[in-house]
């Protein structure tokens, strides 16, 4: 039930609404009389009489209003703010279990689940501070192995982001990843909703992959339709190499995390990789982002439902004070009269 | 007794002012204090195939197990005190796969809510279903979390490939605070288990020959002498009722089977895992709204139609 946008939290109380009705039947004060005929019609007693009749209808009116909890529901109200929707996607596979490396120091590769830095906690650690220092952001997280799933649409709820990057560095990585099916579900995640301002795809991986030309083509031409902005995060592995490192017959051309870059540069929207060689490195990736997605962006912002007893309240105590007056100038004109 | 009219018109003037009194209390009367038990809850979902056979009843509906587990943990949310955290993960292969730490009930209900809706089968990673092994690594990952969460593992207790009879994995760390509950899901006749293709796309039934009717220890010795006297019904599922109570009294959880109402797993965590005391500001309004307006009925009671 709703008027003006009023929703009630126990509807079914306003089935003592016609309660109200009470004071029109009801005569017990009325002092007896021998014959109601004696009694002059007096216009004004019987405006005054009704007046009373309608205000004590008011009240319980009111009364059966607040119990039965009125409340405007929370609401969506638009707002300029200045930030950028972004799509996380974290590569679950395997390797992202290993160490995080620093360039030119050989590190016993120790594959450190559930402790120690592993490339998944730090980038956990990073994209948390990622998102702490966003407040306007709308984040949603494309969660993938071998198939790829919009685990959180786009949502604004910070917490809920949070902990669904938390539970992403828990546990093992899974054995396979297809990066490709992860991007295309995070295009489809914007072809569902307005345009609101800018749209950022965030890819943390390890490793690059050889896409279909299928995948290719349908990447390209979703990445521009919903007009995307891609950013990669490559952490390197130990023993990974550069993917700037082009030099003449470059044997490394070929590994799919270059052509993956190349790919990417080909794509046609705003893109940018970030070589991860240390946290240091990581740290400034983000702050670079942080300040490249600053354009105005519409945001929705939450009214918490408001609660509408208050006015029903005053409403039934002014015209239960009116009641009051009247009752005692009845007492104690009445008093009067038998002295 | 009976009042003289002067004294009824005096008595009625007073009830009215309590009325008053009544009504300015409703308004400015301070909240108190009051403290409701909230807990925290992993929920695990088991998305293997076995669920997908529609042996459940939902309002009256054959629906698959996995559309009943996901349903019923909806209700149960539903039914959480704002102040408890819920977080979601989903069991395939022998691992539960964390999707979101717990997180505040009621602010973040919208996006539990909408994660629920995507579990199901088609986001499997393998096709075998190690339900001891994954209750483990629940366990495991609620531990790392802080507060550590309990544990409610919803499931058809359907092991695939079958255990072996004594060489069964155990639970061998401390469990911690990390307790729980089982919710056993699914019928109690043997049924065929859909089969869906890895991309998801269903392909019949699973056939007698497709799965591993012995446990890997027995099948690698091909111990003849107990060749063949097993059943071969891998193939088929029901509630595998006694091998969750076997969990259960291992890692000292509770077991509800084939519950109807959201209630009963409340009640049943309510008894069996830790609360924590959540400071909820109580309003007295209803309660003085109420007391006036059953004062304001009486006063206007219409009497008359009720003498002689």
């Amino acid at each position: 039930m709703s008027m003006l946008g009023i929703q009630w939290t126990s509807p079914m109380m306003l089935i003592l609404l016609p309660l109200l009705l009470l004071p029109w039947f009801t005569h017990n004060q009325d002092k007896t009389v021998a014959w109601t005929s004696f009694v002059p019609v007096d216009s004004l007693s019987n405006v005054i009489g009704m007046g009373l009749k309608l205000l004590a209808s008011a009240v319980i009116a009111s009364l059966v209003i607040t119990l039965a909890g009125p409340y405007m529901p929370e609401q969506k109200v638009e707002r300029v703010g200045s930030g950028a929707e972004v799509v996380i996607l974290v590569d679950r596979s395997r390797s992202m279990d290993d160490p995080f490396s620093t360039r030119g120091k050989a590190l016993a590769v120790n594959r450190t689940v559930g402790k120690g830095d592993s490339k998944r906690r730090i980038a956990k650690k990073y994209l948390m501070e990622f998102v702490n220092k966003r407040p306007d952001d709308r984040f949603g997280f494309v969660l993938f192995s071998d198939k790829s799933l919009d685990l959180l649409p786009l949502s604004y709820n910070k917490e809920s982001i949070r902990q669904t990057i938390n539970a992403s560095a828990l546990g093992k990585g899974l054995s396979e990843t297809n990066i490709a099916k992860a991007m295309i579900t995070a295009a489809e995640m914007y072809s569902q909703e307005d345009y609101r301002g800018s749209r950022t795809v965030l890819l943390v991986s390890d490793g690059g992959q050889e896409f279909s030309e299928e995948n290719k083509q349908k990447i390209a031409e979703m990445y521009k339709r919903e007009n995307l902005t891609l950013y990669w995060v490559y952490m390197r592995s130990t023993t990974g190499l550069s993917l700037q490192e082009e030099g003449e017959g470059d044997s490394w051309k070929n590994t799919p995390e270059k052509r993956l870059h190349s790919f990417f540069k080909g794509l046609g929207v705003p893109y940018k990789v970030f070589e991860i060689e240390s946290v240091k490195s990581f740290s400034e990736a983000i702050d670079t982002i942080d300040k490249q997605e600053s354009q105005t962006l519409i945001v929705d912002e939450i009214i918490p439902r408001e609660i509408k007893t208050a006015p029903f309240f005053i409403l039934a105590m002014i015209t239960m004070m009116l009641l009051v007056f009247a009752q005692f100038y009845t007492a104690w004109g009445v008093r009067k009269a038998y002295e | 007794m009976k009042l003289s009219y002067q004294s009824r018109i005096t008595a009625s003037a007073v009830l009215m002012l309590v009325v008053v009194l009544l009504i300015m209390a409703s308004l400015w009367f301070p909240r108190t204090d009051r403290t409701v038990k909230v807990m925290d809850l992993l929920f695990v979902l088991d998305i293997t195939q076995s669920m997908d056979v529609e042996d459940v009843d939902l309002n009256g509906q054959q629906v698959s197990r996995i559309t009943w587990a996901k349903e019923y943990t909806k209700q149960v949310l539903q039914q959480l005190p704002c102040g408890s955290h819920v977080g979601l993960a989903a069991f395939s292969e022998s691992r539960s796969l964390v999707l979101i730490n717990p997180v505040e009930i009621c602010e973040s209900y919208n996006d539990l809510s909408q994660m629920l809706a995507k579990i199901d089968g088609s986001m499997a990673w393998a096709l075998s279903s190690e339900v001891s092994k994954a209750v483990f690594g629940a366990i495991n990952q609620a531990k790392l979390m802080d507060p550590s969460p309990d544990v409610v593992f919803i499931t058809d207790g359907h092991e695939a490939p079958p255990l072996h009879a004594e060489l069964y994995p155990k639970y061998k760390k401390k469990l911690g605070d990390v307790s729980g509950i089982f919710v056993g899901v699914g019928g109690e006749k043997l049924l065929p288990i859909p089969k869906h293709d890895f991309d998801g796309t269903r392909n019949g039934f699973w056939e007698e020959n497709d799965v591993m009717h012995e446990d890997v220890y027995a099948s690698l010795r091909s111990d003849q002498s107990t060749r063949g006297q097993r059943p071969r019904t891998e193939h088929l599922s029901s509630q595998k009722v006694g091998h969750i109570q076997g969990l259960a009294d291992m890692l000292n959880f509770e077991v509800v089977t084939s519950p109807t109402k959201a209630s009963t797993v409340l009640n049943t965590l309510q008894q069996k895992v830790k609360t924590r005391d959540q400071v909820v500001s109580y309003n007295w309004a209803p309660w003085f709204a109420s007391i006036a307006l059953i004062l304001l009925v009486l006063l206007y009671f219409p009497l008359r139609f009720f003498r002689d």
